[in-house]
């Protein structure tokens, strides 16, 4: 079981915090989403996790160790902070080369992440040639290069096509799947929504939430039904009757909320009311994640900070 | 972590950027090729043919200087401090391993220096190369070994002291080819300490300042081990 432990981690700048007393536990065998605004003080917390930067107090560890002790480091933590930390001039293969050599890791693993990343045809040019996808593609090559227990990915879709897009969430499940420990940042909430299971949430460096992310949704944003009908005003009759607060939408639908599909499309059944559509709408993490920054009036009007 | 796998992927990462192998290559052809031109204008003057044989390295230290500056800029650039800390966390030996990388090649190729500068300084000198000894040639061609190793490792350590490539040079190379000698002309007492001018005895046949040619490169290397002091601890010390 190898986790990331993050206990009462400070890190400041000058007067300014970027993390803020930040605790919590990322675990093995699921995909753990790291949310927050630009500025949250994610990769401030990813950069001490890996002991990049010093804390101010506080202490992060993995596996129950400070990062700087672990002799082969590569071989337990990948990570991907930077898609431009390789060289230009160096070409992918060298640039994975050196990395692997510093970790006493084969060459043979050097050409399985370069095929698992999809760059083993341009793994001879140089990087400077390469587009921002081909370089987030060379720092995820670089973070699996060990076979890592542990993956750090800071914006890992940042550049991503489409269809690099839905490469990184297979392979973000894969690795979960894999018994690995998987911690993923991120400000795109629909994108995060489709790999996580459980979800970090930073504001102005402190700990917002740490749940799993159907719950997160759950409580925060009430399931409401979609309904399309060619009686308006029997349907706002009924739904009146039983206490729903239904909308009308210009296009002619309706939004029923707080309410299950079970409970309407009995009512309007027993109405007679005529149904051309009737859908539950899924609460998605964005509603979420803005409820959660609403009540939290300091986090909605977020500095652009680096 | 043991030291050689880190030593071996810092020598990968030199020797697949094309910058710092131009360099290399650049120190001992610019160096043979000065040395020539300085012997065969020698004037009518009496002449130090030891240096005039050595006249180049002048020009080649400051591709030296590029070298050592490039191979620690190249991991300043964007995330690749990160990347490269991230492999091996401890930096001390990191940085170490980083200068060893730098010291090995640059002592090679300034040793291919010293013995094609002298080759073609002797040869372009004709008669006047004649007063140096066996034993006068060996000190020249060990010395710009020895200089030029210094010499890259001194940008280097700046390099990392000042975390940044282009600052070490806007300071080193105006500071080499006109303060040196400037100063030099003020005050000679103490411009014989400075970093350059105390390892340069090394290519004199006579000196009659206080350094000697090997106390000459001790003090150009008190230098050095200043400059790679101040950078460990500055790599050590500050958040990556």
């Amino acid at each position: 079981m190898t986790s990331i432990d993050v206990q009462a981690l400070t890190k400041e700048y000058g007067s300014r915090r970027a993390v803020d007393a930040l605790t919590f536990r990322v675990l093995p065998g699921r995909v753990t989403g790291f949310l927050g605004p630009n500025g949250a003080g994610k990769s401030t917390t990813m950069r001490l996790v890996l002991g990049l930067d010093r804390p101010t107090s506080g202490t992060a560890t993995i596996d129950g160790r400070p990062y700087a002790t672990f002799r082969e480091p590569l071989r337990h933590v990948g990570a991907l902070l930077d898609a431009q930390a390789a060289h230009g001039s160096r070409t992918a293969r060298n640039h994975l080369r050196a990395l692997a050599a510093s970790n006493c890791l084969s060459l043979t693993r050097v050409d399985e992440v370069l095929e698992e990343t999809g760059l083993t045809s341009v793994a001879n040019r140089r990087v400077t040639t390469y587009s921002l996808g081909m370089r987030q593609r060379l720092g995820i090559a670089a973070a699996l290069l060990g076979d890592p227990e542990v993956v750090l990915l800071d914006e890992p879709s940042n550049g991503l096509d489409p269809e690099g897009i839905v490469w990184i969430r297979g392979l973000l499940r894969r690795l979960a799947g894999q018994g690995r420990t998987v911690l993923v940042s991120s400000h795109l909430m629909n994108e995060t929504a489709s790999f996580a299971d459980h979800l970090v949430v930073l504001g102005r460096g402190r700990l917002l939430a740490d749940t799993p992310m159907r719950e997160f949704i759950h409580a925060r944003v009430k399931p409401r039904v979609r309904i399309r009908t060619t009686d308006a005003t029997a349907l706002r009759s009924v739904l009146t009757a039983h206490g729903h607060d239904a909308v009308q939408h210009e296009d002619g639908h309706w939004t029923v909320p707080d309410a299950r599909v079970d409970d309407i499309g009995h009512l309007a059944s027993a109405a007679g009311v005529p149904i051309l559509e009737l859908a539950a709408e899924e609460a998605t993490l964005e509603q979420a994640y803005l409820d959660l920054t609403a009540t939290q009036t300091e986090f909605t009007a977020q500095p652009q900070e680096v | 972590m043991a030291f050689l796998p880190v030593l071996h992927s810092e020598w990968i990462k030199i020797r697949t950027l094309r910058s710092l192998v131009g360099a290399l290559c650049a120190v001992v052809v610019v160096t043979a090729a000065f040395s020539a031109l300085g012997a065969l204008d020698t004037g009518d003057e009496e002449v130090d043919p030891l240096f005039s044989a050595f006249f180049g390295f002048t020009f080649g230290q400051m591709a030296a200087i590029a070298f050592g500056t490039t191979a620690v800029s190249s991991e300043l650039h964007g995330g690749s401090l990160r990347g490269a800390l991230t492999a091996v966390p401890q930096r001390g030996r990191w940085f170490a391993a980083k200068m060893v990388a730098i010291a090995v090649p640059s002592l090679a190729v300034g040793l291919i220096t010293g013995v094609a500068s002298l080759a073609v300084g002797t040869a372009a000198l004709g008669a006047d190369a004649r007063g140096l000894s066996w034993a006068e040639g060996v000190r020249g061609v060990v010395g710009c070994g020895v200089y030029l190793t210094l010499m890259a490792l001194f940008a280097a350590g700046l390099t990392a002291l000042l975390r940044s490539g282009v600052a070490t040079l806007s300071i080193l190379i105006p500071f080499l080819l006109i303060a040196s000698f400037v100063v030099g002309d003020m005050s000679a007492g103490v411009a014989d300490y400075l970093p350059d001018r105390a390892g340069q005895v090394v290519f004199h046949e006579t000196w009659d300042g206080s350094l000697g040619p090997w106390t000459g490169l001790a003090v150009t290397a008190l230098w050095t081990g200043a400059a790679l002091l101040a950078g460990a601890w500055n790599v050590r010390r500050r958040d990556a």
